[in-house]
């Protein structure tokens, strides 16, 4: 029982981590409309801006701005380098061009840090034990930190000016462009936040785990399944959906091992595909 | 504020939908549009209020032309339309809504959103203030807190004219308001124009419905195939022959 409740636990922190990075995918959805392929890299990117800032500074918060702020940058000059020209084209395009820049990433990753893993310096923590249940210090740090990017991320939202009119454009964009909303402000906001919240993804994932050229990468699929499982262009049920999966990984482990845990990502995909393609909240099907 | 239509043309591969279209409104007047379904009154809208590129023709808004700008900056240089069918943010409150649609907000800036917050948050008071007369003249209260996309067909209508006001219009393009709305709430509409007409907004309003159009304009225009084939008060017009022998022709309208 306490071993469920351990997976549980740790399920919910990488749930978080998948939730932060499903989000992002969400909100570029929907508001620029388009699945963006990048979404994994932008991860990496800012786990390495993290690592670089982390030794430049000797703090791992200062560290973690400067990787947040990479990310941001990252995505607002691939918004002016190439969705930009590309947005009145078919979203397809975009797709493929997010490859693009996701592959265009990962090679100037690697090409500057190499393609050994690195790890972030953190202090060695002894787990406590609540009840029986081993709980690793760090990971409550990490859903901390997750919990707390959401939050701002909705403040944004719901609770701001701009937010409101980014919720507008998704909404309906032709009638955005009628009430006088310029899309520019709206996209480079919508840019830096789904940055951003991708290099948090990272950075978090990262310090879980290790840091390689490949690992936000391999994000990619669960972050689309939490899009998707939440409906997609519904940040909420992103974040619900990223914990959702989270879960169910860790909770298949030990009955699918280590290795497969993220073919369950490619299950949720596939059935809610198949059986609710609308997903969890979602008011839309398909492509719009 | 006067707006001029000069000379507006579009054509689709060959077919001219509208055909050096020539309409002056006035500062503060309202002027109604009319002609049988075909005839190009919708493309019209779109090519002054920017949805769609004219070939030919400019639009002069107090003196400045604005044909060749986006339907935002149109938008923001105070003329706005509404829509046939009406649109509306249907995941946003009413209130949301009509505040989205506000000009000028300086918390359009994510970082004057954090780093401002009492500019913002004054601007945020003076829009909500705002909102709320809206909300009142339009006797929207009741709904003011419920999703857009749950509202009746009129009540849909009369958020649209909430949020042309909200833009601070001074030229607003109603397409065909009183479609689908019941006779009272026409009669409510109208009188809501009427108010704000006389607080010096210009209206120029597309209407299938004659008898409510003509007791609300002081001049018609009427369209057919793509050109402007007849103009004056709604007296005169409706004894045209010509415009009888357009709307005969082409059926009912």
């Amino acid at each position: 029982m306490t071993s469920f409740v351990e997976l549980l636990l740790s399920g919910i922190t990488s749930g978080l981590i998948i939730g932060l990075a499903g989000l992002s995918v969400t909100l570029v959805f929907g508001i620029a409309r388009f699945s963006n392929a990048a979404t994994g890299d932008t991860m990496t990117l800012g786990a390495y801006g993290a690592l670089m800032g982390t030794s430049l500074t000797g703090s791992l918060l200062a560290g973690g701005l400067i990787g947040l702020v990479a990310g941001a940058l990252s995505a607002i000059l691939a918004y002016l380098l190439v969705f930009r020209p590309l947005q009145n084209r078919s979203p397809i395009s975009s797709l493929l061009a997010s490859i693009g820049v996701a592959f265009f990433i990962r090679a100037v990753l690697g090409l500057v840090f190499g393609h050994d893993q690195m790890v972030f310096q953190m202090d060695l923590v002894r787990p406590f034990r609540l009840l029986g249940v081993r709980i690793q210090p760090n990971d409550l740090k990490f859903a901390g930190v997750a919990i707390l990017t959401l939050a701002l991320v909705f403040v944004v939202l719901h609770l701001t000016p701009i937010g409101r009119r980014m919720r507008a454009v998704a909404d309906n964009p032709l009638l955005a462009r009628v009430s006088g909303i310029a899309p520019r402000a709206v996209m480079f906001t919508l840019w830096a936040i789904a940055g951003a919240v991708a290099a948090v993804a990272g950075i978090l994932l990262g310090m879980k785990t290790v840091v390689s050229p490949e690992s936000g990468w391999d994000m990619l699929l669960p972050a689309f399944a939490a899009a998707v499982l939440g409906g997609i262009g519904h940040p909420v049920g992103a974040v619900l959906a990223g914990v959702i999966i989270g879960v169910a990984q860790e909770l298949a482990t030990p009955f699918v091992g280590f290795t497969y845990k993220i073919a369950i990502s490619f299950l949720v995909l596939l059935l809610v595909l198949l059986v609710r393609p609308r997903g969890l909240f979602g008011k839309i099907e398909g492509v719009r | 504020m006067i707006l001029n239509i000069n000379d507006v043309s579009k054509a689709y591969s060959g077919l001219v939908v509208v055909d050096k279209v020539s309409i002056r409104l006035d500062d503060g007047e309202m002027i109604g549009v009319i002609g049988p379904n075909g005839a190009g009154k919708s493309t019209l809208f779109s090519l002054v209020t920017g949805f769609l590129e004219a070939n030919d023709g400019d639009v002069v808004l107090d003196g400045r032309s604005i044909g060749r700008q986006s339907a935002a900056e149109r938008a923001r240089h105070g003329m706005v339309r509404t829509f046939q069918v009406p649109r509306e943010f249907a995941n946003m409150t009413v209130r949301e809504n009509l505040m989205a649609a506000a000009p000028r907000q300086s918390g359009e800036n994510l970082i004057n959103a954090f780093f401002r917050p009492r500019l913002v948050a004054a601007q945020e008071k003076e829009i909500g203030a705002r909102v709320d007369e809206t909300i009142a003249f339009l006797k929207l209260e009741r709904v003011a807190d419920s999703l857009a996309g749950q509202l009746s067909g009129g009540q849909k209508k009369l958020l649209e004219l909430g949020r042309a006001l909200m833009t601070g219009a001074r030229v607003i393009l109603l397409d065909e308001p009183f479609a689908g709305v019941n006779p009272v709430l026409i009669e409510e509409l109208s009188s809501k124009i009427r108010e704000l007409n006389a607080r010096g907004i210009g209206f120029l309003i597309i209407e299938h419905d004659l008898g409510a159009l003509s007791r609300l304009v002081s001049k018609l225009y009427v369209m057919d195939r793509g050109r402007l084939i007849a103009s004056g008060t709604p007296q005169e017009v409706l004894a045209d022959p010509l415009v009888r022998e357009a709307y005969i022709g082409g059926g009912l309208a």
